[in-house]
């Protein structure tokens, strides 16, 4: 089962199965950091997995304020679903509740290259009731709406591009601490351009697996043979010998070249952290599209 | 290779110059462009007779002119694409009910700056032209869309009955600008007395004039940070009109408006 040592830490020879979905990327700028951290973690609240909350989002980088469109310190937003009508709901929905409530802040197109759009702006502007604005800066529409504290100024569309989510590193060890300072380790690894990790933290202790034993009717539930209190109680469990703790992280990327190496991050930081198993989670690799085999993560990033 | 135009003979009279845009001028050789006729007073003239022409139209469609241009109208009028960039002053009708592309101007432009012609329904409707001088009279009459960014003043009558868009004067805004204005924006970098038609709504830091501002900065205009951060006044008007308008005026004085 384990396919390679990396220094103290087995490896196992399995691999992470993963799924195209769609994504928008949302650079979220105001009057400080402090208040754009505000909208995007507001906007990315509540969005762990689209099993539960119809799409997966999250803060994929701070930016400086010469990198943002306003020269103001900014946020960029990784939102990922199905599809493109999903992104669009949703990205709609999150910046109307999230970001144009909160003070001082914009939000523009973060992927203004992508082919196809969503609107965003083109809806939210209707809540200007008549008095919002628009203006055409360098080719791009941008709507004012006016609000109490001034204007909030939106794009009118933001692109969508196609991404690869649910790729993953499940990361154990003996003692529970150790497993998750070495996840913990390996998701501060893991964050970076093109990568959003939706969970708490970015880790998850509640691996599902697809469907149920006992319900036809449950979407998912736990996934019981990584559990270590069920290891005597079950025949199939994946829990290896002295392994009392795993953690999963789920990784939604911009492309498959952006997971893989996340992942390769991930796995030599949770070793070097002190885990003591790293697997991946998959559904036999009949679902997924994107196979990410541990074997090729061998290599330091 | 950039096409360049070098003026070394002043014309005998005023020039329309309306032709002389990247998109007409693509794939042109030098030799071409300098054959091509323009109109001066009630006669021609051809371009080679009053520039030197240098390089040749190329895909990525920027026209250089270069010299004193004050009895050239009409530069880069009815432009779509690509850039002009003018070396010296303009004269009247530069931009002139433009589409598209940048007219870059490092000098002082004449009047009708981006304006519409006698009769037309709508002035600039796209583009983006930047002065780093003064410019003349009714810049950005009846203009519908687009950026006009001056570096230095307005004359009177900017954005006179100007539809939509934005007109920036770093310098001032002249007298009487926005006189029948239905939904446009013009904006001040220092102090100006709006017509009686308009109205004072209020005080704050406008997000869409910051990124005209780092546009126009990007542009090659010299902008202060103070015009990006601070607060501007914001006019509606005019009241004789629509009334969608506003005239921002620079006013980052604590005590203000």
């Amino acid at each position: 089962m384990t396919a390679f040592m990396l220094g103290d830490t087995g490896v196992a020879d399995t691999f992470a199965e993963a799924f195209p979905m769609r994504y928008a990327r949302l650079v979220i700028t105001a009057a400080t950091e402090a208040w754009a951290l505000e909208a995007a973690r507001s906007m990315t609240g509540f969005a762990t997995s689209v099993i539960g909350c119809k799409c997966e989002a999250a803060i994929e980088r701070p930016l400086a304020a010469g990198q943002t469109p306003d020269g103001r310190p900014g946020i960029a937003v990784l939102l990922f679903a199905m599809d493109r009508e999903g992104v669009g709901k949703r990205v709609l929905e999150r910046v109307g509740q999230s970001v144009m409530t909160c003070p001082t802040t914009a939000c523009f197109d973060g992927e203004p290259h992508a082919e196809k759009t969503v609107p965003l702006g083109a809806s939210l502007r209707y809540f200007g009731d008549g008095f919002q604005a628009s203006k055409v800066i360098t080719g791009r529409r941008f709507w004012r709406i006016p609000v109490m504290e001034g204007e909030f100024l939106v794009s009118e569309s933001v692109g969508v591009g196609h991404g690869v989510g649910g790729g993953n590193l499940v990361i154990g060890a003996g003692e529970h601490p150790v497993a998750l300072a070495a996840a913990r380790a390996a998701a501060d690894a893991m964050r970076g351009e093109g990568i959003a990790l939706p969970f708490p933290g970015g880790i998850v202790r509640s691996g599902s697996k697809v469907g149920a034993l006992t319900s036809k009717s449950m979407p998912a539930s736990t996934n019981h043979r990584m559990a270590p209190t069920l290891r005597a109680q079950i025949d199939d469990t994946l829990v290896p010998d002295g392994v009392g703790a795993m953690f999963e992280i789920v990784i939604d990327g911009v492309s498959e070249h952006a997971v893989r190496e996340a992942m390769r991050r991930g796995l030599h930081a949770a070793a070097a952290a002190g885990a003591a198993h790293v697997t991946a989670a998959n559904f036999g690799g009949k679902l997924g599209e994107f196979h990410f085999p541990l074997s090729e993560l061998r290599d330091p990033p | 290779m950039t096409l360049t135009l070098t003026l070394h003979t002043q014309p005998p009279a005023r020039v329309r110059t309306a032709g002389l845009t990247p998109e007409r001028l693509r794939g042109l050789h030098a030799a071409a462009v300098a054959a091509m006729n323009l109109r001066c007073g009630g006669d021609t003239v051809a371009v080679g007779d009053l520039f030197e022409v240098s390089g040749a139209g190329t895909e990525e469609e920027r026209l250089v002119l270069a010299g004193d241009l004050r009895r050239f109208d009409e530069i880069g009028a009815r432009m779509s694409s690509g850039e002009i960039e003018v070396r010296g002053d303009v004269g009247a009708w530069a931009g002139a009910e433009m589409s598209g592309g940048v007219l870059r101007v490092f000098g002082d432009a004449g009047s009708r700056l981006g304006a519409a012609h006698p009769g037309a329904r709508a002035g600039m409707t796209g583009g983006e032209i930047v002065v780093h001088g003064d410019a003349g009279e009714e810049a950005g009459a009846g203009m519908r869309r687009g950026l006009v960014v001056v570096g230095g003043r307005t004359q009177p009558g900017a954005g006179l009955r100007m539809l939509a868009g934005t007109i920036i004067a770093l310098g001032g805004l002249g007298p009487e600008a926005g006189l029948g204005n239905k939904r446009g924006t013009l904006a001040s970098g220092t102090a100006v007395e709006p017509l009686p038609s308009y109205a004072f709504a209020t005080r704050f830091s406008p997000p869409a004039l910051r990124l005209q501002l780092l546009r126009a900065r990007e542009l090659g205009l010299t902008v202060d940070d103070a015009l990006l951060s601070g607060s501007w006044a914001r006019w509606s008007g005019d009241r004789t009109e629509l009334g969608r308008g506003e005239i921002l005026i620079f006013d980052d004085d604590e005590e203000g408006q």
